[in-house]
């Protein structure tokens, strides 16, 4: 029994896409890295954790969130070196996991090193330390099985590319399975002992059918035609590099092998390139119809779903592909594989008749990438909002992920760190009665990563021009739109107004909906337009106090038509707006200039202060908030994402 | 058992409040809930009624100076060395522990809250130890963080890893250790302040929000108790004592009452029903329902899960675990979940 008790893997209710992905990457160790993502709730621990359960000679090993870089990658032996005068290596997590598996929960909310880590050691084999003066070499092989929820923050596509598998957890809706999840949750609970026994045979059997897939699986073939569809579904699905296309063919044998048999056949394909692939698509997959229809038209679409199902290699009529009739290989897609998998272990694998040869031509490709796309709908895609900046961190906050030498001005040291610098040299320095002695220059201190997020400030004319009122409701709803998608409390949306002879702050940067709803219940209008005052309240709002030291971005939305008319200093408005915008440029401000003006003859003011002021112009043909809202995201999500 | 030179405000003076009230003590009967998360303004007695749950706590038996205080009776969750302990075939010494309040404050480092290398150890011995943090103080004990909105987004990783399996695994500083860290966690917060992260949000078994009193009745009670408290807490205190007395034996006959409540499929059924009506993510919301529902009953020392037990639990179990959209307030819509209640235990 291992250490801890993890839920067993037969006794996990649905989820048979994850579930099947569990057992490609435990039949073939070839397969580098399985990625299992989906909403909170949705058993996306419990199924990676569940692998322990049928594991027969490998142990799991976690990856928790306080993972520091001298635990992954090994240091430098400080007891031996401190005891024994030795110089000698601890071996990290990865190299420890040699031949064992490796789970790491919300990797996206790992730090990137780390991440980079685990992912480029599971796909070489590799682990080269140049640490504390170690230059080394280590061979490790393990399983890796990660899970993430995506609304935490996506994961860069070179690092989802890393993972060959990767598979979303349904959400399960019937009734009687939602039972039988609780049931079994609060068994497992009240008597895991007991349950896991009750599982015993399960789990036993889960493990013969791995052995026996492992065992199979090098004489596994894919057949010409199949082969040559895999890169062609790559291209047609602009998967970019190799590795979709080699995780592709693995994975379709493993899932042969897994089913008992010889050949991979045409759902083989169709199931691996939907672990394979997905993930690694160019652009999301269509959410709707409509954002397919420059391939397709509609009437099409439904037809293809009602067809899905039954002949999915079935080239769709008004294909602009040439589309030659197709006969074989009807057999093979039919739901079978999928069926409970009892009946295909108890088959003795000669009784299978082997497949008949099967020709596929160019719209069979078309077919899996059809399957693709509906499931990529089904799965209602939600936008990630957690996206998070990281920033090394230059005070005392933050996650401790490495050293570096010591800055004598901050006092932030590395004790870790600075006895492992500390350690080779104890043989020869005078102790003093204490078991190391270390000097000033063994000291280290920590490099600490805090995450970040942005800081939204709206400048709006709130002056008597037309508009003025239909740009308040735009804005209110738009603050309110950009406050919920970012409530992973990272981002702080505020609201700065400016009337008559002043700038006014009516909503503070803040992370709170509620206090937002309150505060903007009423905005008032009316009066001259005193831009230029209204552009150095903003920037010294978020350049003193407060706001000065975070790390956030920053960045300054102004709404306006340009048309100032109320100066402070009695200066011509424009020389003043023009005065004051040099001033706060830069600072590390990010100015967007959201023009306002209507009406023709347009004087494009508004166009000349974004110039001035070197910000992003845009101008919206309708200032609707949720339109407002997303250029916004756009904008300042865009230029962190590069 | 009040420490005598801190006196806190007792639970049964608490006046109102009644949702709050409730959803701690049904934790306290069954900890597996997985705790509160109680939001509102300043000054709703928050912060007193979760201090004043200590002193209603029961005792548990642990393993003798185990640090991690290692509950009896159990394999699953143990630190390495009662593993070993146990696993060598030896009967370990029990002792019976009052569960706390472990509390942690926001401004907490990481290094404390996971447990770090015992640096003292390592400078006057050369060996590594493992110093352990607020994770494995709060093992079997209450996890109390104020201001939980505004704690550290890594902190709250750690937290949520930690809770996800109960068991804390520290790889940092040169140091590779485990142990059971089981909490419930209560949180306290004012939503003005800014939301909580969703995944963090759903790792609280229950939610409640606390306005504050509008009755003017109520109010003038309040401050008359507050004052006399004030005056004299050891007076104040001891005249609560056969009232908190009689709580904690409700608490204890409740433990005892819920061991034997099995979920039965009305229950079930229900639960999911609900569920799949207010269309709420995971199945955590399921087995919370379950679990509050029949310790409500067990609270009312009945073995029979009766129709008021659910309706209680599902409006501490559901409410937070709605997905929000914009410009709407997450909002249960209550009578529809009662109409399911009612339409399932119309016996």
């Amino acid at each position: 029994m291992s250490e801890f008790m993890y839920f067993p893997f037969p006794a996990i209710v649905g989820q048979d896409a994850v579930k099947k992905a569990i057992l490609c990457t435990l039949v073939n160790e070839d397969l580098r890295g399985l990625l299992i993502t989906g909403e909170r709730g949705s058993a996306k621990t419990v199924l990676a954790r569940s692998a322990a359960s049928i594991l027969e000679d490998k142990k799991i090993r976690i990856i928790p969130q306080n993972t520091s870089e001298d635990r992954l990658f090994g240091s430098i032996d400080i007891e031996k070196a401190i005891t024994g005068g030795e110089i000698g290596i601890v071996k990290g997590i990865l190299a420890e996991s040699d031949c064992q598996m490796i789970v790491a929960d919300d990797i996206n909310l790992l730090d990137e090193k780390i991440i980079h880590g685990i992912l480029n050691t599971a796909e070489t084999g590799n682990i080269l330390i140049e640490r504390d003066g170690f230059s080394e070499e280590i061979k490790t092989r393990y399983i890796l099985a990660a899970t993430m929820d995506p609304e935490e923050g996506e994961l860069s596509p070179q690092m989802l590319d890393r993972f060959d598998l990767c598979v979303e957890t349904d959400k399960i809706n019937s009734e009687s399975e939602r039972i039988e999840i609780i049931r079994k949750c609060l068994e497992f609970e009240n008597e895991p002992g007991h349950f896991l026994e009750n599982h015993e045979n399960e789990t036993a059997d889960v493990r013969e059918k791995i052995s026996k897939a492992k065992e199979r699986l090098p004489y596994v073939m894919i057949p010409e035609a199949l082969l040559e569809m895999i890169p062609e579904l790559c291209l047609e699905l602009n998967v970019s590099g190799q590795r979709g296309d080699i995780a592709l063919a693995k994975t379709a044998k493993t899932l042969a092998a897994i089913e008992g048999r010889d050949d991979v056949v045409f759902e083989d394909i169709k199931q691996a390139a939907a672990m394979t692939l997905e993930h690694r698509r160019r652009g999301l997959p269509p959410q709707s119809p409509p954002d397919n229809s420059d391939n397709r038209n509609k009437d099409d679409e439904s037809e293809n779903e009602d067809n899905e199902d039954n002949k999915p290699q079935e080239n769709p009529q008004n294909n602009s592909r040439p589309n030659p009739p197709d006969k074989q290989g009807e057999q093979n897609d039919s739901p079978e594989p999928e069926k409970p998998e009892e009946d295909e272990q108890k088959e003795d694998p000669q009784d299978i008749p082997p497949p008949p040869e099967q020709v596929f031509d160019i719209g069979s490709a078309f077919s899996v990438i059809e399957f693709l796309d509906e499931r990529g709908r089904a799965k209602s895609k939600k936008a990630s909002n957690g996206r998070r900046t990281r920033n090394i961190s230059h005070d005392k906050s933050g996650h401790y992920i490495s050293y570096k030498h010591r800055d004598e001005r901050k006092n932030d040291i590395a004790i870790d760190a600075s006895l492992r610098a500390a350690a080779p040299f104890q043989k020869t320095r005078d102790k003093k009665g204490l078991a190391i002695r270390v000097d000033k220059s063994d000291l280290r201190e920590k490099i600490r990563e805090k995450k970040t997020g942005n800081v939204i400030l709206f400048l709006v004319d709130a002056s008597g021009s037309m508009g003025v009122r239909q740009r308040m409701v735009s804005v209110k709803g738009a603050i309110l739109s950009l406050l919920n998608d970012a409530y992973q409390k990272r981002d702080m949306v505020g609201l700065m107004i400016f009337r008559k002879k002043e700038a006014s702050l009516l909503l503070p940067p803040t992370r709170s909906t509620d206090l937002a709803y309150k505060l903007l219940k009423e905005i008032p209008t009316g009066g001259r337009t005193p831009l230029s005052k209204g552009l150095v309240e903003a920037a010294k709002l978020l350049t003193q106090g407060r706001y000065s030291k975070s790390m956030d971005s920053k960045t300054v939305i102004i709404l306006t038509d340009g048309r100032a008319n109320a100066s402070e200093s009695g200066k011509n408005p424009y020389e003043e707006l023009q005065e004051a915008a040099g001033k706060v440029k830069g600072k590390g401000i990010k100015y967007v200039v959201v023009d306002t003006e209507e009406g023709f003859p347009r004087m494009g003011l508004a166009m000349d202060l974004a110039y001035e002021l070197d910000a992003i112009y845009l101008r919206l043909d309708e200032l609707d908030s949720s339109k407002l809202a997303r250029s916004i995201e756009s904008i300042v999500y865009r230029e962190q994402l590069a | 058992m009040n420490n005598k030179n801190n006196p806190v405000y007792p639970f049964s003076a608490i006046v109102g409040q009644e949702e709050m009230k409730d959803a701690l003590l049904v934790n306290v009967v069954n900890p597996s809930i997985g705790g509160v998360l109680i939001k509102g303004e300043k000054g709703t007695a928050k912060s007193t009624a979760v201090r004043a749950i200590a002193d209603l706590l029961p005792e548990k038996r642990t393993i003798k100076n185990c640090i991690f205080h290692c509950e009896a009776g159990q394999t699953r969750y143990l630190c390495p060395s009662c593993r070993k302990l146990i696993e060598s075939g030896k009967v370990p010494e029990y002792e019976d522990t009052k569960m706390r309040v472990v509390e942690l404050p926001i401004s907490a480092t990481e290094d404390r809250v996971a447990g770090t290398l015992d640096i003292e150890h390592a400078i006057t011995a050369g060996k590594k130890k493992f110093e352990p943090g607020v994770l494995a103080s709060a093992n079997g004990n209450i996890l109390y963080v104020d201001e939980v909105n505004l704690l550290d987004d890594h902190i709250v990783d750690l937290l949520l890893d930690a809770a996800a399996m109960g068991t804390n695994f520290v790889e940092r500083e040169g140091i590779s250790y485990s142990h059971p860290a089981k909490f419930m966690l209560v949180g306290t917060m004012n939503p003005e302040e800014g939301d909580l992260r969703p995944q963090l949000l759903d790792r609280f078994g229950l939610s409640v929000n606390v306005v504050g009193e509008k009755d003017t009745g109520t109010r003038t009670e309040i401050i008359r108790k507050r004052l006399e408290f004030e005056k004299d807490p050891y007076k104040f205190c001891e005249s609560y004592e056969t009232v908190q007395q009689e709580t904690r034996d409700r608490i204890e006959k409740a433990k005892a009452i819920i061991n034997g409540i099995e979920p039965d499929d009305l229950l079930l059924e229900t639960s999911v029903k609900i569920s799949l009506l207010l269309g709420v993510d995971g199945h955590r919301s399921d087995i919370t329902f379950v679990k509050t529902s029949a310790a409500f009953a067990a609270l009312d020392e009945r073995d029979v899960i009766r129709r008021e037990d659910l309706i209680k639990a599902a409006r501490l179990a559901l409410p937070h675990r709605m997905r929000k959209l914009p410009f709407e307030d997450a909002k249960v819509e209550f009578d529809k979940v009662d109409a399911v209640i009612s339409e399932s235990y119309a016996r």
